[in-house]
């Protein structure tokens, strides 16, 4: 085919005027893009009648925007970061838009934008989950720091009662010495003189074996009378009211404690 | 977003275009009503029917702009043919035609009620006509300004459809010389 020859018979010109018949136009785009050469004719011819046309111009009346504008009103979106809002519903009133979507070519973009969403949503996912599970282990991290400030707030607030119970001076003193054999061992009873609410302060004493635990008695008129088990207590443990004692003694006894002190296993004791 | 005052590339403001910009919208106007107006005025004189017709153009253009195919030419030449085509619609729903065929086809048009209108030989393609060979003239002018197919053309002047496509061709070929720079 003689390119140049189909170039200069006037279709060109004829196409882009838009003068062409619609088989001439078909022929013309197939052509077009198997030789560069009549697409780039096309392109001349027509930036040329654009520029001749936009040269002298005519403003159209200044309200005439603005008319459009709002005719249009209802139709435009807010900016968005996707390409092609493919989800953008064709109104049914516009029949135009409706035989658009009918074309092969429309779908075609519908589907390329509707991948496009797909792909900028699945990333929005990811986005998001990414969010989420930080927010999530930030919000676990709360969790734990409040409980632990929780643990630190009660061990502060038994230490705070510990100081208290020493500064008290309404507290009667009673320091438990280890007995024969066990001299380093020591134990202090705070005993309130108002309340007779006992308090026990562990100085030192040995670790209870496993299935034992120490327990506190009141020496009342020879006899031996229960004041509590010593448990697991920061500082100074609250112990069982007593109204009067002579002395006070720690056993270590069978755990949850016994009736009636075992003597051989008694480890301090002080006099009142 | 990019600036109002940013100029787009024709892909960029066709892409905006798409995505339902009110931004892009507004600077399509802005660039192109003036040249659009002019093709609207050299076919359709009368002002305010012109008005009409260039809205009607925008909003086409608008609705229709997912149709544009950026591989077949430049939107400039997808917007030009739309308004051609509209120009011409409102001028046969009008009957403007029949009077004008009766006129001297590139005389100058004055509204017979003295409403604002146009002196058409002065405006676009419109004004090309008169420096083209005085057999290319009518031709142009039915073809062009008043949308008449080359068959329709054949069968109204009684010249051979063959005769009536190399002429036309050739009167494009004398306009495009015109205004080669």
């Amino acid at each position: 085919m003689d390119v140049n020859a189909y170039i200069e018979s006037g279709i060109i010109e004829t196409y882009v005027l838009g003068l062409a018949s619609a088989e001439e136009a078909a022929e013309l785009e197939a052509l077009a893009v198997q030789y560069p050469g009549i697409k780039q004719a096309v392109d001349a011819f027509a930036s040329l009648i654009q520029s001749n046309i936009s040269e002298d111009g005519i403003t159209p009346p200044a309200e005439l925007k603005q008319q459009i504008m709002d005719a249009l009103e209802d139709e435009f979106e807010e900016p968005k970061m996707v390409i092609i809002p493919a989800e953008t519903p064709v109104p049914v009133s516009q029949p135009a838009k409706v035989v658009q979507i009918t074309t092969p070519g429309a779908w075609r973009y519908i589907a390329v934008a509707a991948s496009i969403l797909l792909v900028v949503s699945a990333g929005f996912n990811y986005f998001y989950y990414d969010k989420y599970s930080s927010v999530s282990n930030d919000y676990e991290a709360l969790l734990n720091n409040q409980k632990t400030l929780q643990a630190y707030q009660t061990k502060y607030n038994s230490l705070q009662q510990t100081v208290n119970i020493f500064q008290d001076s309404a507290m009667h003193v009673v320091k438990m010495g280890g007995v024969k054999g066990r001299e380093g061992d020591v134990a202090t009873v705070y005993w309130d003189t108002r309340t007779k609410d006992v308090y026990v302060y562990v100085n030192k004493l040995p670790q209870a074996p496993t299935g034992k635990q120490y327990q506190l008695w009141a020496i009342v008129d020879g006899k031996p009378v229960d004041a509590g088990l010593i448990g697991d207590c920061d500082g100074v443990c609250k112990m069982k009211n007593i109204p009067t004692a002579q002395m006070f003694a720690v056993t270590l006894e069978k755990e949850g404690g016994s009736q009636q002190p075992t003597f051989d296993q008694m480890y301090v004791a002080g006099k009142i | 977003m990019p600036d109002i005052a940013n100029k787009y590339t024709e892909a960029e403001l066709v892409a905006l275009l798409k995505e339902r910009q009110q931004q892009a919208f507004s600077y399509l106007y802005d660039n192109y009503s003036g040249a659009l107006y002019s093709v609207v005025l050299s076919i359709m004189p009368d002002r305010e029917m012109a008005n009409d017709v260039l809205q009607e153009v925008f909003i086409k253009i608008w609705r229709q702009i997912e149709m544009y195919d950026a591989t077949k030419g430049r939107l400039f030449t997808w917007m030009m043919n739309i308004t051609r085509n509209a120009s011409i619609d409102m001028v046969r729903s009008k009957g403007f035609n029949n009077n004008q065929q009766n006129r001297e086809l590139t005389e100058a048009v004055y509204d017979s009620v003295g409403t604002v209108s146009t002196n058409i030989d002065k405006i676009g393609l419109r004004k090309l006509v008169f420096k083209l060979k005085e057999e290319y003239r009518s031709l142009v002018e039915l073809a062009y300004f008043q949308g008449y197919t080359q068959d329709e053309i054949s069968k109204m002047l009684d010249i051979p459809l063959g005769t009536v496509k190399t002429r036309l061709r050739a009167a494009l070929i004398q306009l495009r010389e015109i205004i080669k720079p």
